[in-house]
Order: structure tokens, then sequence, then C-alpha cells
């Protein structure tokens, strides 16, 4: 079965990009725009990787974190941050929220899709 | 408990150099103040060596017998000067400079105006100091700055990514590249906008901060006006008509004598209405700027000049004979063309010989500095190798611009043999494609000299030139 794998980015021409590689990769892609129904998502869908942008609509991106990380179902999901915000300080917010990975944009492909792969244990 | 020892430690030691001071101040011996007060000659030594305390009532009686108020030998402005010199002695940055810090009472006892002088630059380095973190805050916290910057990587992300994609995966369907090439287009568009809106932004952010001086508030004004009044344009056309023909200086002063005579309204009404021009000082400054184009407008009337001055290819030598007037006066006028198809536009520079810059009427896209070091390079500053010779220089800056100066030093000080030269440089410049409309083409074959904004604002690491590393890596 595919792994799967929930995109939780606003900006289309982003998410457009990034689905185009996971699914090369071989993943199953599932993309929400706003921060509630990313979170929807994650606790409903059980996806394997979770790539979470901080400044999305409607809950932000770190807000989604801490409130998975208190949520049995996904306590271990494995989360990517992937966003704009580069400096120290959000680096640290977001491990401090519980990210695995963080990934600055702009980003190199291959990265993204390498980090992904190993959060999904391949 | 440490600070209070230390403190009055060092306030003994005013003391006695300051006991020493007024009364050698007053011509009195050791031995007689000693006797005046009631101790030993030997010990008054050690008191004014700062090596014995001295308090009380023994104090009480020296300030009597040397005519001094108790407070003037054991001030309350000293102290404070004291604490100050004190606190700057521990400075981190002056760390290894190997301060005296057990002799500040004896500088201050000694050297009253150094201290003062000390405490006060410390004071202003501390504001300034504040000032810069303030900026520096107000930049990092910059809510715009950090919005833009943050939509600035965002989409340079998309580009980066379909861009990588369009060349790593060249078997994907035409209608998946048809969209990367699509996003591309899009982001590409989008970042431009961005990068617009953010320079509009750092132009306007700056512009408070930028116009320190009155000089600059001028500069500003005719920057605003592109160097071209049409109001003053129009009536000094009229009042042409009414200088006669005759000398060149005569008729410069006929033409200062109608601009101050009818000319100072409108000049006055110009200022009024600009609100670039904000002090008293810069009001009047920009009063005689005025004037001066005005003066310059009656002399060489817009229309005249403009023809004359593609006619002659804006020779600025040739103008200058043309209208019997200087080279800087020629400039002057060049700046003040207005726009128009085929018509080159133009900046103007002057430099003392101490390379500061004393006149700029500026162009769009050459960025000068005013008060860091500027670029040595450029012929504004080399031209008074070769005084009283126009030299053309083509340059191009790091950021790929073209531009071809023009630059001619002459001397502003007395003529006469034995007299001292004071060199100022005439800088006329535009850009290489203007050029091309001018005597002062370069042949395709001419060198192009690399020259940079200033060392801090340039980025060419290799320059043999550089006196100071740029500011960003």
């Amino acid at each position: 079965m595919l792994k799967r794998v929930l995109l939780a980015e606003d900006e289309p021409n982003i998410v457009e990009p990034l689905t185009f590689l996971l699914e090369r990769a071989g993943f199953e892609v599932l993309v929400e725009t706003d921060g509630r129904q990313a979170l929807d998502a994650a606790l409903a869908r059980a996806p394997d990787v979770m790539i979470l942008d901080v400044m999305l609509p409607e809950l932000d991106g770190y807000e989604v974190l801490r409130r998975l990380r208190a949520d049995r179902r996904a306590e271990r999901l494995p989360v990517l941050v992937l966003t704009a915000k580069g400096q120290r300080e959000d680096r640290e917010t977001a491990l401090d929220c519980g990210a695995d990975r963080f990934i600055t944009k702009p980003f190199a492909n291959a990265e993204v899709v390498e980090a992904v792969e190993q959060l999904a244990g391949r | 408990m440490a600070a209070t020892t230390q403190v009055s430690g060092i306030d003994r030691s005013i003391l006695g150099t300051r006991i020493r001071q007024r009364r050698r101040e007053i011509g009195l011996t050791q031995v007689a103040l000693a006797e005046r007060i009631g101790i030993s000659a030997s010990y008054l030594n050690l008191i004014e060596l700062n090596k014995r305390r001295i308090a009380g009532t023994l104090l009480r009686r020296t300030a009597a017998a040397l005519q001094v108020a108790l407070d003037d030998l054991d001030g309350a402005a000293e102290r404070r000067l004291l604490e100050s010199l004190t606190e700057i002695a521990h400075l981190p940055s002056l760390d290894g400079l190997g301060i005296e810090d057990g002799r500040t009472g004896e500088l201050i006892g000694r050297f009253p105006g150094w201290a003062r002088g000390l405490a006060a630059l410390a004071r202003s380095e501390r504001a300034a100091t504040a000032l810069a973190q303030t900026l520096t805050d107000r930049l990092s916290n910059d809510p715009f700055l950090g919005e833009t910057v943050h939509r600035m990587l965002t989409r340079i992300a998309a580009i980066r990514s379909a861009a990588e994609i369009l060349t790593e995966y060249p078997d994907a369907p035409a209608e998946r590249r048809d969209r990367f090439h699509r996003i591309i287009h899009e982001e590409s568009r989008a970042l431009s906008d961005v990068g617009e809106a953010l320079a509009a932004y750092l132009d306007k952010a700056d512009a408070p901060d930028r116009r320190l001086t009155p000089l600059d508030e001028v500069e500003a004004l005719f920057d605003a006006r592109e160097n071209h009044f049409g109001e003053i344009e129009t009536a000094a056309a009229a009042l042409a008509r009414e200088i006669g023909p005759g000398h060149a200086g005569g008729r410069r002063d006929a033409a200062r004598a109608l601009v101050a005579a009818r000319l100072r309204e409108p000049i006055d009404d110009i200022i009024a209405r600009q609100p670039q021009v904000e002090t008293a000082a810069a009001r009047e400054r920009a009063r005689r700027a005025l004037a001066a184009y005005a003066v310059d407008a009656i002399l060489m009337p817009m229309d005249a000049f403009a023809a004359r001055a593609a006619e002659l290819r804006f020779d600025i030598e040739a103008l200058a004979a043309a209208f019997a007037a200087d080279v800087t006066a020629v400039c002057h006028r060049l700046t003040a063309l207005p726009r128009a198809d085929g018509r080159p536009r133009f900046g103007y520079y002057r430099a003392n010989a101490a390379g500061t810059l004393i006149e700029m009427l500026g162009l769009d896209g050459l960025a000068v500095p005013r008060y860091a070091a500027a670029c040595p390079l450029w012929v504004l500053y080399g031209a008074q190798q070769s005084p009283e010779t126009v030299v053309r220089q083509r340059v191009q800056f790091p950021t790929g611009a073209r531009f071809v100066f023009v630059g001619r030093a002459r001397n502003a000080g007395e003529t006469g043999f034995g007299q001292p030269r004071h060199y100022v440089t005439d800088m006329l410049a535009m850009s290489e494609d203007d050029a091309r409309h001018t005597v002062y083409a370069p042949t395709p074959s001419a060198p192009v000299e690399p020259v940079g904004p200033s060392c801090r604002l340039c980025p060419r690491q290799s320059c043999r030139h550089r006196v100071e590393d740029p500011l960003a890596e």
C-alpha cells in the first residue's frame, strides 16, 4: 500500500510541484490549505508523514503541531515543517512544538523528498 | 561595599590633587599652607599626593585657608564626572588599552576639560548606539519587511521547485510541464511586484532620515523637480529680453539684479510649496540655489540653450564659449533640460580637493554616497591630477550599469603667481546609452573602468583600492 503524505500548504504554486514530486517518489498525497482542515485530516486520515507550512489561514502551523502532539492519535506522526520563516527562533519554535524536521523555503526538491522518505521510514 | 570603598578612595585622590592645584593658584607654599591649617608640611605633602585621607574639620580649615567653598574642593559635579569616567574605564570595548583606572581622580583634577570632554563623548556614543539599536530593531521587527521577505521567499520557492522539475523530469507529461512553466511565469511576475513594493518602501522609509542637513533638503527639492523649474524658466525667458548685449560680467550682474528685483516672490512660492525644504537654513540655501538657477536661466534661456546644446552635441566647453558662461553654469543648465525623446539626462557633481561632495544634481540610478568614503576611482576625484582638462571616463558599476563621466578640475582659489590653487572638480554624468548622443560617446574599444558606489556598498573584493570592508559579504 502506498504511504500517505499530508501536505498542509496554502500556496497552490508550491502545492503543485510538491505533489508532483511526492507522487513521482511513490507517495499518495493529500492536500489541505488551511490549518483547521489540516489538523482534522491529520487526526482522521492517518497519514504516514505530514508536511506543514507555518503561515496557514485559520490555525497557524505551530498551533496545528501543538494540538497534534496533544492528541494520542497523532502524537507520533512525523512532521516536516516547511517555511519561509527561517530565523533561528522560528526553527527553535518549530522544534519546541514537536517538529521532526525543519526545512526553509526556498528548498531543493531533493532535500524535501529525501526528508519525507526518511520520515516515512523507507 | 566594594563600590563605596572605591568611590571614597577616588574622592580622596581628587581632593589631594585639587588642594595642591588651588594652593599653587593662589601662590601659597606647602609650608605656608601647612602652618595655617596646623599640620606638618610632610603630612600635607602626603595629602596632596593623595596618600592620606583628609576630611572633617581639617578639610574645612583647608578650604578656608585656600579661600574656596568646601563644595568646590569636594564638588558634586566632580563626583558625577568621576562616576562617568570610572564607568568608561570599565567599558568592555576599551579592554586591553591599559586605562589608568586608579588615576581617574588625578585626571579630573589636572585636566578637568579633557575629563569632561571624555564623559561627553561617552554620552554621545551611548546615544548613538541606542539610536543604531532602535533602527536595527525597527528593521528586524518591521511587520512590512517581515511580511515582504516572507512573500519573496515563498515566490522564489515556487519558482525554484518548478524549474528544478522541468530540468530533472524531462519525461513529465506535456500538460504538467505547461503548468510548471506557467507557475514560473506567474511567480516571477509576482516576485518582481514584491521587489518593486519593497524598493518603494525602503525609499520612503529612508526619506526622513536621509535629509540630515540643509544641503540635503535643497538637493531633495531639486530631486523632486528633476532639476527643472518651469515657472522660473518662463519668467526668465521674458526677463532675458530686457538684458542688452554687453560683456559677460556685466550681463551676469544685470541678470542678478533682475532676479533680486523681480523673481523673489516666485522663488519663495516654489520653496513654500515644497515639503522637502523644512528648516529655515534650508529655505535660505534653497533661495540662493534657485536665484542662481534663475540667473543661468536668464543668460541661457532654455529654448535657445536646448537647441544649441543639441547642435553642439552637449559639449560643455563649446557651450560655455557659445554662451560666454563658465563650465559649472553650463553643467547646471544641462541637468535642467526637461525630459525629451532622444535627449540625454545629465547628473552633475562637484567635489573639492578633500574629496567632499559639495554639490549634487542627481541622476536616476547613480547613487553617490554623501558621507561615506566614496569610490576614489571616479574621475570626480581623479580629474584634479590634470587640472583644466576635460577627462572622460567610461565606468561600469557592480550592478552592470554603465555610465560616462566627464570631469574637469578648475582652480577655485585666487589666481596669480604664488597664490595657492584650490581645485574643485565639476563632473557631468550620463548613462552610456545617453552618451551616444553627445561628443562624449565612447568608442566601442574605449576601456571600461570597474568602479563602485563606495567601498562599503561595493562587492568587488579584489579591488586594490579598497579601504573598507563591504557591509554585506
